[in-house]
Parts: structure tokens; C-alpha cells; sequence
């Protein structure tokens, strides 16, 4: 009974809270992220709210969710915001075909909605009659960067690795190809390509073993930044300083290892004012401005040493 | 009289039996098997240096193994490993890099923060689900959630790094190409040997799995021995959280996802059953060489991930089915 009550008092006042935020004239935007648990994304969140801070003409409602396969609770969130009545959802799906049907029911709601950081599928848009613009960073296009670094050092024939992260995700697919793609160019030769699910301890185990394989490998690439320590670890240990590492996220951890040449370059997409520069589009539409239309691109940068 | 009690006690002690040892001889021979496979159909898997690289990279596994087997010796089981070691990890991060302190003593700290972080976890597993007697399957659930929350809180989801080099040293330090971290695996194999076979504790560990009743009629205290299995398996978490750091020179709050279920496939894999009472640190030892084994031989082999994933599966359904035909020949 004593639980009862209190979950009711909680409930009552999360109401209440959301209550006095619509009561504000200010503009309500909504903030579906992917899993918190990921730097990146955290960071995006910490940023958002930086940013809301500063401008101080909206309000804004954040969530994200357990884990990046865990589409149900941004369905859920989408739900609620409709509920709620916010003015505008600004959503990085985490999947990009699930995500369509509450975001069109949104839209019918006349609620603003910003699709950021992963694109939605096309065809799921157009079997739902869809059409929403993207804002956000071309992942292939920034894996090409770093692949690019790359293989302008190692020239025709330079042998590379390329260490993916989880098999079906979009962004991991992306950079694949971009990577891909400076093979390509550059005419590298491709010895193997593996999943370490982007993680640091199955990067390094994975890596050592494509090693042992291929002791003749040139250049890594790596999907993400916590995969890329785990491949200079594993290069550590084997003793090669021989080897040229690429990765992406520009995460703080990285740093050293580039300024010291463990590695040799990272991507930046500039993920902390992702968010941030999302809201504002969609403000821009709230407050009358034209649709948002096509592939609106956010920055993104090579990072090297100097 | 006193040679006939030692010998009878000798019998009914069941790492000691011939059945024991057979048994731990056929995984042994299924590994052998392997290693002859992989040596043949591959150009490197049997050179110092990949040899090196297995021993490194089963070294987290078998050392959440060894602690996973005395769960599941007293009928247990613990899903919260994985976690427990990144929350360890994350809580020993914050501590090593701590302003104000030389690197001796930040990495003392380190070690002292991360196996208390364990053990606690341990503890509360172990007496959460000793003393209502629930399935320890949801209270460890329940811990797995617990710990990654609190490893998430505690880092903000942020990647801790810039530990002592003396650390870094530690984690890549080799004794004749055997690494220092796999020693200290081995170590704590050989101990949890010696605590299961020649400790009455030990003893009373393999009676709680056999048949809890009967210990409990003996006068012993299973929630004490409970609480002790859930508590070592805690501390173990913590030495990996180590053995992590220390390896990678980093913590990471997601790390360890999954890593769990590998523990208890070593076990399993070990010839330890899943129902308690039976089984031995020896085949947990081997069963992660394995499981290594074949992660290591099957990129080497260039097989896909996706085969590889299948093939992994496939030898823990094995290796089940085997306990099963031998829980039945124990009952004969």
C-alpha cells in the first residue's frame, strides 16, 4: 500500500512537472536519443542541455534508452510526446524502418519532426507516404576521410584490415562502405574485414588473431574509437610500431595516441552539438520557417596530429 | 581403522575419482583435437606468438570462470559478471587516476578499489538470494542491471583512461613469452583447486550442490557457504576488472557485455553441471582454453564471424548433451 502511494505521488508529480512546462508559452521539444550508455551520445545529451540553457527559449524533454537495440522504449517516448503535446520531436533512430510509423503518426499530429544522426530508411518512407529531411553526418563520407589518410600513406597495394562494428547497424554499414570505398580509390588490398561489435577488449583479441594471420598488414581501420585502442594495444604487445591505425568518433581517449603517431587519424562529427544544431532547425520550423528538405549536412572533420 | 577412513573419505571425494579424471582426460583429448586440427589446416596457429595472444585473450574469461564454478558448484548461478567487472573496473578507474598520489600507490588503491567492488556485489548476490532462497538466475539479473547502471552513473558514460605506466607494464609484462595477467589466471586457478579439493569447506561447497538437506541436517550453515560461493565469484570479477584495465589501459563502462555467458560456457564446456555437485576448476581451466582455442583457430582459419558465432554455440550444446549422458552414468 505504502508503494502504491508513493508510485502514485511520483507519477502525480511527473505530471505536474510536465504540466508547468506546457503551461510556458515556450516552444516543447521532444529528444529521443540512443543508448546513454555510449559516450557519444551522452555527450550529445550533455550538449543539448547546454544548449537549451543558453538559448532559454524552449523547453526541452530528453530520453534515451538502455541499449542501442532497444527500439521499443523510442516508440514508447514518441507515444508520449504526442501525449504530451510537444511542438517538436527531434529523434535519432535506432532503427531505421521501426521508427516510421510513430514518427508519421507525430507528423499527423502536427507535431515538427527532426529525423538527426541516423537517417531513416527510404522505403519505409515511402510505404508510409513519408517525407522528412535528414540532418546529419555522412558516415560514409567520414570513414572515407580517415580510409583516405590512410591510403595516401601507404600507396597502390598497401595491405589493410578493416576491424566493424555491430553487423546490421546503420552507422557500422556506412563506415564499412566508406572505408570500402578508400580501398577503392587508393587500391589497397583488403586482407579481412570482422566485426569487434565496437568494443575495446574484442578489438584487441580479434585484431591480435588477424594479425597472427596476416602478419603483413599495413593499415587498420576501425569503426569507432574505442575499437581503434584496442587494435594500438594489441600492436603494443605484438611490438609493431610499424602499423597505421585509423579510427572514428574523435573520443578524448584517443587523443594522446594521435599527437604521440600511435595513431594516425581520427574522424570528428562533432556529435556534442549534434543535438544542439538539430534543435535549432526544428525551431526554425515551429516558429514558421520553411520545411526542412533532403540531406542537411552536419559537419564532420579529419583529425591528425597536426 | 585409520587407513580404511582415509581411503573411504578419498572415494567420496569426486576430483580424486578415476571418473574424474577420465572425464577431464576427454576434454582434454577434444582440445588436443582442435589444437591438432588448427595446427594442420593453418600456417601460424602454433608459433610462441599465437600461442602468447590465446593465453592473453582467455585470460579475463578464465578468471571470471573460476569464480563462476563455485556458483554453479553449490547449484547457482551468476549473470551479473560481466557487469560487476566494468563497475569495478570504472570504480578503480576513478581511483587511479585520483589526483595526489604516486603511481604505487594509485595502482594499490586501484586493485584494493576494484576487488571491494567485487566482493560487495558478491556479498549482496549471495545474501539476497541465499537467505529468501530465490533463484539466484533473478537476483544476479537483477545485479546485472545494477552494476551497469552503476559503472554508467558513477564514469557518466565517459571512458577513463591515463593510468600509471607502470600499470600498462603489468598488463603486457611477459615470463618467457607466458603473460604475467595469464599467471595470475593460473594462480587463482591453482588456489581455487586446492580450496575445492583439500578444504573442508571445499567439501561442503560440492555437499550443498549434491544435497543441500543433508548439509543443512549436518549442522552446517548453507547460507554462509552460499554467501562465500556468490562472494568469490564477486572478487573474481574484480581481478578481471584488473586484469582489464591493466590490458587495455582503460576503463570502460560498457565493457564486459556478455561476458558472462562465455564464464559459464567455460564452466559448462568444463564439465562442471549446471544442477551443482559436480565438476572441477581443472575442466573450467579447460574448458576456457577452448573456447579460446576455437576463437583464435577459426579467424585464423579465415572463417566469418557469423560461422564462428554458430560453430561456438554449437559446442556448448555439446557439451551439454555430454553432461547429461554423464549425470546419467553417475547415477548408476
Amino acid at each position: 500500500m505504502k508503494l502504491l502511494k508513493i508510485a502514485a505521488g511520483a507519477v502525480s508529480g511527473l505530471a505536474m512537472l510536465a504540466g508547468t512546462a506546457m503551461a510556458d508559452d515556450k516552444p516543447v521539444v521532444g529528444l529521443i536519443m540512443k543508448s546513454l550508455a555510449n559516450e557519444f551520445f551522452q555527450n550529445m545529451m550533455v550538449g543539448a542541455q547546454a544548449h537549451q540553457e543558453k538559448r532559454g527559449d524552449y523547453e526541452l524533454l530528453a530520453v534515451g534508452m538502455q541499449n542501442e537495440t532497444d527500439f521499443e522504449s523510442q516508440i514508447n517516448a514518441v507515444e508520449n510526446f504526442i501525449t504530451q503535446g510537444v511542438d517538436a520531436i527531434v529523434v535519432a533512430p535506432a532503427d531505421s524502418r521501426a521508427m516510421v510509423r510513430p514518427l508519421k503518426k507525430a507528423m499527423d499530429a502536427g507535431i515538427v519532426v527532426v529525423n538527426f544522426d541516423v537517417a531513416l530508411d527510404e522505403d519505409a518512407k515511402k510505404q508510409r507516404g513519408v517525407e522528412l529531411a535528414f540532418v546529419g553526418p555522412d558516415n560514409r563520407g567520414g570513414a572515407k576521410l580517415a580510409g583516405d589518410a590512410l591510403g595516401e600513406k601507404l600507396g597502390e597495394g598497401g595491405k589493410v584490415v578493416i576491424i566493424e562494428g555491430n553487423p546490421g547497424a546503420d552507422n557500422a554499414t556506412q563506415r564499412r562502405l566508406g572505408f570500402e570505398d578508400s580501398v577503392a580509390e587508393f587500391k589497397l588490398d583488403l586482407l579481412d574485414s570482422r566485426t569487434a561489435h565496437w568494443e575495446t577488449e574484442e578489438a584487441n583479441s580479434v585484431f591480435s588473431n588477424m594479425l597472427t594471420a596476416h602478419p603483413d598488414i599495413q593499415g587498420v581501420m576501425a569503426a569507432n574509437d574505442s575499437m581503434a585502442i584496442g587494435v594500438v594495444k594489441a600492436l603494443e604487445s605484438a611490438g609493431r610500431d610499424d602499423i597505421l591505425v585509423v579510427g572514428f568518433d574523435n573520443i578524448p581517449a584517443v587523443g594522446p595516441m594521435i599527437e604521440d603517431g600511435r595513431m594516425l587519424a581520427t574522424v570528428d562529427q562533432f556529435g556534442t552539438d549534434m543535438a544542439a544544431n538539430a534543435i535549432d532547425l526544428a525551431l526554425e520550423v515551429v516558429q514558421g520557417g520553411p520545411e526542412l528538405e533532403g540531406w542537411v549536412k552536419t559537419p564532420i572533420e579529419l583529425v591528425t596530429a597536426n | 581403522m585409520t587407513t580404511q577412513t582415509l581411503s573411504e573419505s578419498g572415494r567420496s571425494t569426486p576430483q580424486l575419482s578415476l571418473r574424474t579424471v577420465l572425464h577431464n582426460a576427454g576434454i582434454g583429448l577434444a582440445l588436443l583435437a582442435l589444437i591438432v586440427f588448427f595446427s594442420v589446416f593453418t600456417e601460424h596457429f602454433l608459433t610462441p606468438n599465437n600461442i602468447t595472444n590465446i593465453l592473453t585473450q582467455i585470460t579475463i574469461n578464465l578468471v571470471l570462470a573460476v569464480g563462476m564454478t563455485f556458483v554453479i558448484l553449490v547449484g547457482g548461478i551468476d549473470l551479473s559478471v560481466g557487469s560487476v567487472m566494468a563497475f569495478a573496473a570504472v570504480v578503480a578507474g576513478k581511483a587511479i587516476t585520483l589526483p595526489g598520489f604516486g603511481p604505487a600507490e594509485a595502482i594499490a588503491l586501484a586493485v584494493v578499489a576494484a576487488t571491494m567492488t567485487g566482493v560487495l556485489c558478491g556479498v549482496f548476490n549471495g545474501v539476497i538470494s541465499a537467505y529468501w532462497a530465490l533463484p539466484s538466475f533473478i537476483i544476479t539479473l537483477g545485479m546485472l542491471n545494477i552494476a551497469r547502471g552503476a559503472a554508467l552513473q558513477v564514469s557518466d558514460a565517459q571512458t577513463i583512461y591515463s593510468f600509471p605506466l607502470a600499470f600498462e607494464e603489468f598488463g603486457s609484462a611477459m615470463i618467457y613469452g607466458v603473460p604475467v595477467v595469464f599467471l595470475v589466471a593460473l594462480l587463482l586457478v591453482f588456489v581455487a583447486w586446492f580450496i575445492l579439493n583439500f578444504t573442508v569447506f571445499g567439501r561442503i561447497l560440492y555437499g550443498i550442490g549434491n544435497n543441500e538437506e543433508a548439509v543443512r541436517l549436518a549442522g552446517h550453515s548453507v547460507f554462509r557457504y552460499k554467501v562465500a560461493a556468490f562472494t568469490i565469484c564477486g572478487f573474481t570479477a574484480g581481478i578481471a576488472a584488473i586484469v582489464y584495465m591493466a590490458r587495455l589501459n582503460i576503463s570502460s563502462p560498457i565493457a564486459g557485455i556478455g561476458f558472462e555467458l562465455n564464464a559459464i560456457a567455460a564452466v559448462i564446456i568444463g564439465g562442471t553441471s549446471l544442477s551443482g555437485g559436480r565438476g572441477s576448476v581443472i575442466g573450467t581451466l579447460l574448458g576456457a582454453v577452448i573456447i579460446g582455442v576455437l576463437a583464435n583457430g577459426l579467424i585464423l582459419i579465415g572463417l566469418s564471424d557469423f560461422m564462428r558465432q554458430m560453430i561456438t554455440g554449437v559446442v556448448i550444446v555439446f557439451a551439454v548433451i555430454l553432461d547429461h549422458y554423464r549425470a546419467k552414468y553417475a547415477a548408476k
